[in-house]
């Protein structure tokens, strides 16, 4: 397969994957904005998925139709959903005649759909959720259909990789910025509600009730998230995903740079795997946290230099 | 109800549909019948579905201009134009004789030369053409075959004859839409192209796949065949990824590509694979920077060599720009006579070159009368249309001319046939030419029945060229 279109099908993966992270996570902040008796901060969602420049986060943190707004449809903000799927839609473009004709036209009408006026109304004078669910609708229909269309080989193993990679740093991110603002406010270590919503945007909501029956707390969550392997968010679960998808790649033409980055996924791998909430905490959780965002990163990199010819 | 009674034919026009007043032609009664059965409102659905088709199948091209990209689709006209079978045998022989004859003309130009040496062709024209390259001398192209795909313009004149207004030899454009078009009327219509026994065009992509095997020069039974596009911002972008998906032929960017030891390879995930076949759609001038155009970035740098040598096949050939210049045209009647001792079936439309000062001095006189061209623009830019202009934009113009004569050709105005097409609930007639698309290969030539009907939208307009205001149609050819 030609390196530029490798390259192409992980990036399309890598940001309709994002879009779907902020899309689950806008919802939930969302709903629960409008739930709440103390002023609702946005200040954690945006720092999450834009990184925004304070003065802008100020702006609106506690206007949650302009929160929503700026995330879904802004330019100037990279991470847009109107951004992302642009990108997306523009990787899949260039590799159209790789991936399953349905699955080109599902991602050009997810962009359609991000451009409709009507979605831009229902943010701004009718009900944000409406929006928020119609393209969350999309990118459901994207999984699906690249499920049972796309052939099963190489194509297909770089889009996981992508998809895969995306995940386990948007789930790491997420605990990270969680766990930042608990040593800003101690008091959150107790609320409920806190630590339920984190679960809720990352759709392990139910799988934690099932799994843990004394309440919600810091621990389990950072247990689940981490090192549960039934939960298809979690840390483990994508860095395994990562290592079964890559080691299909396996071809006696480049063995060299397969077995170096074979290497370095399996190390990681093993590093979460061999991981206990208490041996984290003992490291110090942001630091741990921290060392496994930058080893997928370095995955990223690698990927990047040997099989995208990018270095 | 479709109203036939408000169809105004246009003076000194023919009609595709219409004999006189209301006299249809037998080739339209089906389709004029089934859509006497449809309600203006349905037709109107029809219309908006063929929009919203084109429009979620991305079959669009983006206008960059204000930073942010505006998505845009073909006009596409819901009636389809339809060609009677004895039209169509006539129309395939003419153009296989006549791109024979530009074949040899090719080979001749860029070897031994025998119709110059013949005083054929004045030496002087072929010079000064600027696609004319001299890289391409002495160098052997596969079965000598130089124009694989050809994109050859008809039109009509107001007795129905058919003239060739153009060949179009290098990269011609528009298939996808012919093979496009089909399917939207497939949706919009059901039933109606059986019941009128209408050919089939979905062959073109295994034809031309095939074509482009044969002609790999390493002996394999697999070769590597890549579509060399110039990328994602080209307007044709559309056309290429889909013939690249259904050929199942790689896409390829120049910057995919290197060249080693004089051969083709392109950049994969295993390490560099070697290319055998080149369907490229990127200029003579951006192909090779070591050659042409040395900024170009679209091209790559050593493909001339491993051309030349041999390694590699370039569809369509290099070079062949100077068989489709505007002034060449009108030599071609004799080429067919010089190579194949034929009269030519398909006639040209009459040409005067201004590098002739007695053609120059007449065309001056009758500016009114002529469509004066530069010779080596095309999609219509550049065009004056002298029963159209104002005294001044004729002086204007002359006075471009005079700079360089051998840059512009004028034509007598034809009249272009006109076509019934759905406009504001009504049939209206509007002018449209037809572009059949010849494939070229080592077993001969074939077209596949139809082609890109190309139609001026605004009314009384002659130009139909997509980017002036042109839309298209799908094109019917009818089994007999």
């Amino acid at each position: 397969m030609l390196s530029r279109v490798a390259s192409s099908l992980y990036w399309l993966s890598r940001y309709v994957e994002r879009s779907d992270g902020i899309l689950r996570m806008l919802k939930i902040n969302y709903a629960s904005s409008q739930d709440t008796i103390h002023e609702f901060t946005w200040d954690p969602v945006i720092r999450i998925s834009s990184g925004g420049d304070e003065e802008e986060i100020s702006a609106m943190k506690n206007d949650s139709r302009a929160v929503v707004e700026y995330l879904l449809f802004d330019r100037e903000n990279p991470n847009s959903i109107l951004n992302i799927i642009t990108l997306a839609r523009e990787n899949a473009r260039s590799v159209q005649e790789h991936i399953a004709k349905d699955l080109w036209q599902c991602l050009n009408e997810y962009y359609h759909t991000v451009k409709d006026p009507k979605l831009l109304w229902h943010v701004q004078k009718g009900d944000p959720i409406t929006a928020l669910d119609i393209l969350i609708k999309q990118v459901m229909l994207y999984y699906g259909t690249a499920e049972s269309t796309m052939e099963r080989g190489e194509i297909r193993s770089f889009m996981n990789i992508g998809k895969y990679l995306e995940r386990s740093i948007q789930s790491v991110d997420i605990l990270d910025i969680k766990f930042i603002s608990i040593s800003n406010n101690p008091d959150l270590l107790t609320d409920t509600s806190y630590w339920k919503h984190l679960l809720l945007s990352l759709g392990g909501y139910e799988l934690y009730l099932k799994s843990y029956r004394e309440g919600f707390g810091a621990e389990n969550v950072l247990e689940l998230v981490m090192l549960n392997h039934d939960f298809p968010r979690s840390a483990i679960y994508s860095v395994n995903n990562i290592q079964r998808y890559f080691e299909r790649l396996k071809s006696e033409k480049n063995l060299e740079h397969y077995s170096s980055l074979s290497f370095n996924i399996g190390r990681l791998n093993s590093n979460i795997t061999y991981s206990s909430v208490y041996s984290m905490k003992e490291e110090g959780l942001h630091n741990y946290l921290v060392k496994v965002r930058s080893e997928l990163f370095g995955i990223g990199n690698l990927l990047n230099e040997y099989y995208f010819a990018n270095s | 109800m479709i109203n036939l009674n408000n169809y105004q034919n246009v003076s000194n026009t023919w009609d595709e549909m219409y004999i006189s007043d209301d006299n249809l032609r037998t080739q339209y009664h089906k389709i004029i019948s089934y859509l006497g059965r449809e309600s203006i409102s349905d037709l109107n659905k029809k219309e908006e579905l063929a929009k919203r088709l084109f429009m979620s199948q991305g079959i669009t091209f983006t206008v960059y201009d204000s930073g942010e990209g505006i998505e845009k689709i073909f006009p596409f006209d819901i009636i389809p134009r339809v060609i009677t079978s004895s039209e169509w045998l006539f129309i395939e022989k003419g153009i296989k004789q006549r791109l024979r004859a530009l074949n040899l003309f090719l080979k001749d130009v860029y070897s031994n030369q025998f119709i110059i040496k013949d005083k054929v062709i004045p030496p002087a024209l072929i010079y000064s053409c600027p696609h004319f390259l001299r890289e391409m001398y002495q160098l052997n192209v596969p079965h000598d075959i130089y124009i694989h795909i050809a994109g050859i313009d008809l039109i009509r004149d107001y007795d129905g004859t058919f003239y060739v207004l153009e060949d179009n030899l290098r990269t011609p454009s528009g298939v996808s839409y012919m093979l496009e078009n089909r399917e939207i009327t497939k949706r919009l219509f059901p039933d109606l192209i059986p019941q009128c026994k209408v050919r089939s065009v979905t062959e073109y992509p295994s034809i031309l796949y095939k074509n482009l095997q044969a002609l790999s020069p390493r002996p394999v039974s697999n070769p590597t065949i890549v579509l060399l596009s110039p990328g994602m911002y080209n307007s044709a972008y559309y056309e290429h990824t889909t013939l690249a998906r259904l050929m199942g032929v790689e896409l390829v960017e120049g910057r995919d590509l290197v060249i080693r030891d004089q051969k083709v390879f392109m950049k994969t995930t295993t390490g560099l694979q070697q290319v055998d076949v080149i369907y490229r759609r990127v200029d003579d001038d951006y192909i090779d920077p070591l050659v042409f155009n040395p900024n170009s970035v679209l091209g790559v740098a050593g493909l001339m060599s491993a051309y030349r040598k041999g390694n590699v096949a370039i569809i369509n050939a290099v070079g062949n720009g100077v068989a489709d210049d505007k002034a060449v045209y009108s030599y071609v009647p004799d080429m067919i006579r010089y190579y194949l001792n034929e009269e030519p079936l398909l006639k040209n439309v009459p040409t005067f070159s201004l590098g002739n000062p007695d053609e120059k001095e007449y065309v001056f006189e009758n500016m009114h009368k002529m469509v004066i061209k530069k010779t080596n623009e095309s999609g219509g830019y550049g065009m004056l249309m002298g029963h159209a202009a104002s005294e001044q934009e004729i002086e204007a113009y002359k006075k471009e001319i005079l700079k360089d004569p051998r840059n512009f050709i004028a034509q007598p105005t034809i009249s272009l046939s006109t076509a019934p097409c759905y406009m504001d609930g009504i049939l209206q007639p509007r002018r449209v030419d037809l572009r059949p698309y010849a494939l070229y290969g080592p077993e001969g030539i074939s077209i596949v029945p139809g082609g890109l009907t190309r139609v001026a939208l605004k009314e009384g307009s002659l130009v139909v060229n997509s980017s002036q205001g042109g839309g298209s149609k799908d094109t019917w050819v009818l089994s007999s």
